[in-house]
């Protein structure tokens, strides 16, 4: 019988749920989100419930890691976050030939399930990649009364905020790209399909679940100034002789606009 | 001309950077630091498209669009009638800080027109950027344009500070030069690339001894030649593309449709930019580079210019079919790069993969390889994969048919862009 194991729907407490599938024989075996139902329906079994552990999720990866590599990790961390129906089989099965295959496994790329895990794994890559690209931030003052970043934000200061709708949840691959690049000033990326945010403090980002803006931003005036001369100088940059609306729509779909300043996106 | 409002003189000065083609940010790797804001991506990041599909990564603009010189094809030439305007360094510097925390662009190129003198304009051009590198601590991206005729001291500071540095040769023969730069002599184009060249091969060898050993513009240089202003074959311009990539060790060419409607009588009338053409030099450009094409293969004396019927590659193969069809499973890597509808990334997918399982179609399917153009080129397993054996012109044909491409294309879509194997989707 297919064994069920309900976990967090984090990556974490899916590396403890296939740790624990390991443990327990490396049988078939189905996993279940939070307020997910069993395919099996009548004949699913009773859903274990899996603890989420750091330690375990790591010692798990790091098993992953020396019997096959670091790359396939990554790949099988991508894929996950394509939130996929079926993913969570899909790389359990892709878990066990690793474990078998060891190091051949990334080049088995014509045969399943590597192929498929790279074809998600590509597709949240190139979702994340965009990312870098798309995301916008702007300048917002500080709620009063406000509790984000642990107090971070004094009053009187401002923050940078950005709105996202990715198409998988990608949150985990840029917050770590940001915080490179922009380390001197408080922002928040906020994932609006997922209702979480990664918040970043000039020290370190964090995942929070749940986030839900109880008042539109009040952009500073700075961010209207500035975000209306990027707009004209967006217009602008385009060669009349040139024009050609399609290719711009191949390039920046549709989906991606209502949160780009310069698409007239989020205009307050 | 200063009493503009600011977004006016963006406008103006935005406006007049438009026509230089290069917008990479590409080809320089650098963390972000503490105390510092940015980084730069080796592949580059592409923030947005204009409405002309233009992808926009860089804050292109000038310090002045005001110029000494009457470069025939340029808007700003001295006899052109339009607005002129001017930003300051500081003014620079702000925008580029405010709409780099904004995540709008990669960081800055900064090109100007030409004021006072070559050396002069050039200075300018430093301040700006050490400004933002040593005020602002500004790690992101900076492209900077090189003045041609400016003291090779200036040249080598521009490329301390900036990550890649440009000088645009405009026009492909010293006839065409003298005809419509009158004010640049080709030596003056020529000389600091040369230069450059020099400086970025001797930082690459310091470093090599030590990792702190000063960088010089780490992501190369680039140029740009205009195409259908003046009479060169696309021999003569791939030609000397290849010589630059080769002895100047060029980091791109780019390729700048002639946009008519600039009114000097030096110049052609044509209807429209020739952007067919423009697309399929980059086509071949992207041959030279990366799939081990040599410029007399694609061109030669009766066959001048390429076909705008289609691609380079396709136009290669089919002269070539005595060569036809290869063995997926088992040619080498360079001649599956030879093969037209195979790019490098799927040729990598394909080499890596065959070593593990013998590929027939579905396989190369799963790999992602799209068939469209190469099924009749290949066999797999044996089995040719086109179906009926062709001749040269059925082939033709069946490779026209389905290829009813609009006549107005980008480079980008030459290959799909995706973040892995950057190096090769071109935007290098
Ligand atoms: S020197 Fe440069 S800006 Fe001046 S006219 Fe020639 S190309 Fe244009």
């Amino acid at each position: 019988m297919t064994a069920c194991y309900r976990y967090d729907g984090t990556l974490e407490g899916f590396l403890c749920a296939l740790a624990l599938c390991l443990e327990s024989g490396g049988g078939e075996a189905e996993f279940l989100r939070p307020g997910a139902e069993s395919g099996a329906g009548l004949f699913a079994g009773v859903p274990r419930d899996v603890v989420t552990e750091r330690e375990t999720a790591l010692r798990f990866r790091e098993r992953f890691v020396t019997a096959v590599s670091r790359d396939a990790f990554a790949t099988l961390r991508y894929a996950f976050h394509s939130e996929a129906a079926g993913v969570e089989e899909l790389l359990w099965r892709y878990v066990l030939a690793g474990l078998k295959q060891g190091k051949r496994l990334e080049r088995m790329l014509a045969q399943e399930p590597v192929c498929t895990v790279n074809r998600l794994a590509r597709a949240v890559s190139h979702e994340a990649h965009r990312f870098t690209g798309f995301v916008r931030f702007r300048e917002v003052a500080w709620p009063v009364g406000d509790s984000w970043g642990e107090g971070d934000g004094e009053k009187g200061t401002t923050f940078l905020y950005a709105r996202i709708e990715p198409a998988v949840d990608i949150l985990a691959f840029i917050a770590p790209f940001f915080t490179e690049r922009l380390n001197d000033r408080d922002w928040m990326i906020h994932d609006l399909r997922r209702s979480q945010a990664a918040v970043f403090n000039r020290e370190t980002w964090r995942l929070v679940r749940e986030v839900e803006l109880t008042s539109p931003p009040g952009y500073t005036a700075d961010e209207e100034v500035c975000s209306r001369l990027w707009r004209s100088y967006f217009q602008r940059m385009a060669i009349p002789e040139r024009h050609n609306p399609r290719l711009q729509q191949q390039l920046v779909p549709l989906r991606f606009r209502a949160h780009l300043v310069e698409f007239g996106g989020e205009e307050s | 001309m200063n009493n503009r409002t600011f977004e006016q003189r963006l406008e103006i000065l935005a406006d007049s950077a438009k026509y230089d083609v290069s917008c990479s940010s590409s080809g320089s790797n650098r963390r972000g630091a503490p105390g510092g804001v940015g980084s730069t991506a080796v592949a580059g990041i592409c923030h947005t498209w204009t409405a002309d599909g233009r992808c926009i990564s860089l804050l292109k603009i000038l310090l002045t669009n005001a110029c000494i010189y009457d470069c025939a094809y340029c808007v700003n030439r001295r006899s052109n009638d339009i607005p002129r305007a001017a930003f300051t360094p500081a003014e620079v510097v702000r925008l580029t800080m405010d709409f780099y925390r904004r995540n709008y662009i990669e960081g800055l190129f900064l090109s100007t027109g030409v004021t006072r003198s070559a050396d002069h304009t050039m200075e300018q051009l430093i301040a700006v950027v050490r400004k933002l590198r040593d005020e602002e601590r500004f790690n992101g991206y900076v492209h900077l344009k090189i003045v041609p005729g400016a003291d090779p001291l200036l040249v080598a500071e521009a490329g301390r500070y900036a990550d890649r540095v440009s000088v645009n040769i405009e026009l492909p023969t010293r006839q065409s030069l003298a005809l419509l730069a009158p004010d640049k002599p080709r030596e003056s184009v020529i000389a600091p690339m040369r230069q450059v060249s020099g400086l970025i091969a001797s930082a690459r060898e310091e470093r090599k001894k030590s990792r702190t050993a000063p960088q010089f513009a780490p992501a190369g240089q680039s140029t740009q030649l205009i195409v259908g202003a003046t009479p060169e074959s696309d021999r003569e311009i791939v030609t000397l593309a290849e010589g630059l990539y080769r002895r100047l060790d060029m980091r791109r060419v780019y390729y700048s449709a002639f946009v008519p409607g600039s009114s000097d009588r030096r110049l052609p009338a044509l209807p429209t930019p020739p952007l067919l053409r423009e697309h399929r030099l980059y086509q071949a450009d992207w041959l030279l580079r990366f799939y081990g094409f040599a410029a007399h293969e694609l061109l030669d004396e009766e066959r001048p210019n390429l076909d705008m019927r289609f691609d380079p590659k396709s136009d290669w193969a089919v002269r070539h079919l005595g060569l036809f069809p290869v063995e997926v499973n088992s040619v080498e890597y360079e001649v599956l790069l030879r093969v037209p509808g195979i790019g490098v990334r799927s040729a990598q997918r394909i080499v890596a993969a065959r070593r593990h399982a013998r590929l027939g179609e579905a396989e190369l399917k799963r790999l992602g390889v799209v068939l469209k153009r190469a099924r009749y080129f290949l066999t797999a397993g044996g089995r040719y994969l086109g179906g009926i054996r062709l001749d040269g012109a059925t082939l033709v044909a069946r490779l026209l048919a389905p290829e009813r491409r609009p006549a107005r294309l980008d480079q980008l879509e030459l290959f799909p862009e995706t973040p892995d194997a950057s190096a090769l989707t071109g935007e290098l």
